[in-house]
């Protein structure tokens, strides 16, 4: 309860400098793990083509091993948050890394408050 | 007091045809072409189109008869009273029947013979009136008409309407603005006289001032403001789907699936790919690894073909640079 407290008091800050409107615009994230998936997340944007390219020369059976062996050092090159393992589906809303739905990428207890509350289109309590 | 004034004119016609019909349609014929002749053939014409003015050109006319017969031959009295009467004389033939007809009658013979002329008279009147100036009528008439001749008409067509058509979901009624717009397009709003109020706005100096100002900040600014104070809330469901086609949240309907796919390549640029590998050698395992890429890259649907060919292109910087390190192999 306290680490929760701690958690929603330390808002993680996330300034945003290129922005068309000239002044600074300041958006928050639940917490800073968030902050730092949706980092991994974009790294893994930009290096996704030269990964998947680098990958193509290491999985081959017809290129010759050392050509291999050279892109498997340059891959561990590239930052480690760029490789897409790294990104975790968290709760939107609350940042929780366990008991997410992917559909609704919610945490199970926000999804369960939504629905109801009769927020969640087409999302009805089971019976049978 | 007309009907008097045409037997007086038609009894002295008719005295004078009892004696010389033939002669009077020879002389008729001799000096149609006179001046005075004219004058009073016009006046005569005239005369049919109005009955007001009828019978002020009468007076006119008369006056002139008057006037003239008394220094003038017998002849042209019976001329000038012929062309008042009403522009074309009578057929001598029918004149003729109309005397013998007369004669035929035990009592006066004068009366019935002006009535029977007056007759003939006005049924000539009637066809040229049908031939000149039965159109004029109609035109005149219209044009005094005014425009509110059709509004009880509508009146009735829009009250049918509303009263028939059923309410839309959102209360509002399509239907009967489509008819009032056509009720409006019957009256046409462009036809009649233009009163040149307004003057036209040149569209000259708009393309002027348009090219000379480019769109300042403050321009943006105040273009927002009212963009954001028009944006009144949506009324109804079908506004809101509106905006959120505009938006973007909303697909357009028919589904187009290629919205946002502009790819303007024709396929056998997207599966001929081969003529990208010039850069490789020609035998060796690279060229045996490229050979599938380009295999697998024909197979995409998903990459444009600038795309497949970055791909290619990174492949070939990347050998390039390990060029050296090939050869050593």
């Amino acid at each position: 309860m306290a680490v929760g407290a701690l958690c929603w008091a330390l808002r993680a800050a996330r300034q945003v400098l290129p922005l068309p409107c000239p002044g600074q615009v300041r958006g928050y994230y639940v917490d800073w793990r968030m902050l730092r998936d949706v980092k991994r997340r974009k790294l893994a944007y930009e290096y996704a083509d030269e990964r998947l390219r680098i990958n193509a020369i290491r999985k081959n059976s017809i290129l010759p091993k050392e050509l291999q062996e050279v892109a498997d050092k340059e891959i561990a090159a590239l930052p480690r948050d760029s490789c897409p393992v790294r990104i975790h589906n968290r709760c939107v809303l609350t940042s929780r890394p366990r008991g997410v739905r992917r559909r609704w990428r919610l945490s199970r207890i926000v999804f369960r408050h939504f629905a109801d509350h009769a927020q969640m289109s087409g999302v009805q309590r089971a019976m049978w | 007091s007309t009907s008097s004034v045409l037997s007086t004119e038609k009894d002295k016609s008719a005295v004078s045809k009892d004696g010389t019909t033939e002669g009077a349609s020879k002389r008729q014929e001799d000096t149609a072409g006179s001046a005075k002749q004219k004058l009073l053939d016009i006046i005569g014409n005239m005369k049919v189109e109005v009955s007001y003015r009828k019978k002020l050109q009468e007076l006119k006319a008369k006056k002139q008869a008057m006037s003239r017969p008394e220094g003038m031959d017998s002849e042209n009295p019976q001329r000038t009273t012929e062309g008042i009467q009403r522009g074309k004389p009578l057929n001598p033939e029918l004149v003729k029947a109309a005397s013998a007809v007369a004669s035929s009658f035990p009592l006066n013979k004068k009366q019935t013979e002006s009535e029977l002329l007056a007759q003939l008279r006005r049924h000539e009147e009637t066809t040229d009136k049908q031939r000149k100036g039965g159109t004029v009528n109609i035109r005149n008439v219209i044009s005094e008409m005014t425009v509110k001749r059709q509004s009880p008409a509508q009146r009735g067509v829009r009250i049918s309407n509303r009263i028939s058509l059923d309410l839309d979901e959102d209360g509002q009624r399509i239907r009967p603005e489509r008819f009032s717009s056509q009720s409006f397009d019957s009256r046409s709003l462009k036809v009649g006289k233009r009163l040149n109020i307004f003057t036209k706005a040149s569209t000259e100096p708009e393309h002027a001032l348009k090219t000379v100002s480019s769109p300042t900040i403050w321009d943006l600014e105040f273009a927002k403001e009212i963009a954001a104070i028009t944006a009144q809330p949506p009324r109804n469901g079908f506004e809101e789907m509106i905006q959120w086609t505009k938006e973007g949240i909303l697909w357009e309907f028919p589904i187009d699936n290629e919205v946002g796919m502009d790819d303007d390549a024709e396929f056998h640029e997207h599966i001929f790919l081969e003529k990208h590998l010039e850069g490789f050698p020609k035998e060796g395992p690279i060229r045996h690894f490229m050979e599938l890429v380009i295999c697998g890259l024909s197979k995409n649907p998903y990459l444009s073909v600038k795309q497949k060919i970055e791909h290619i292109d990174w492949f070939e910087k990347y050998f390039e640079e390990k060029k050296e390190f090939l050869q050593e192999i």
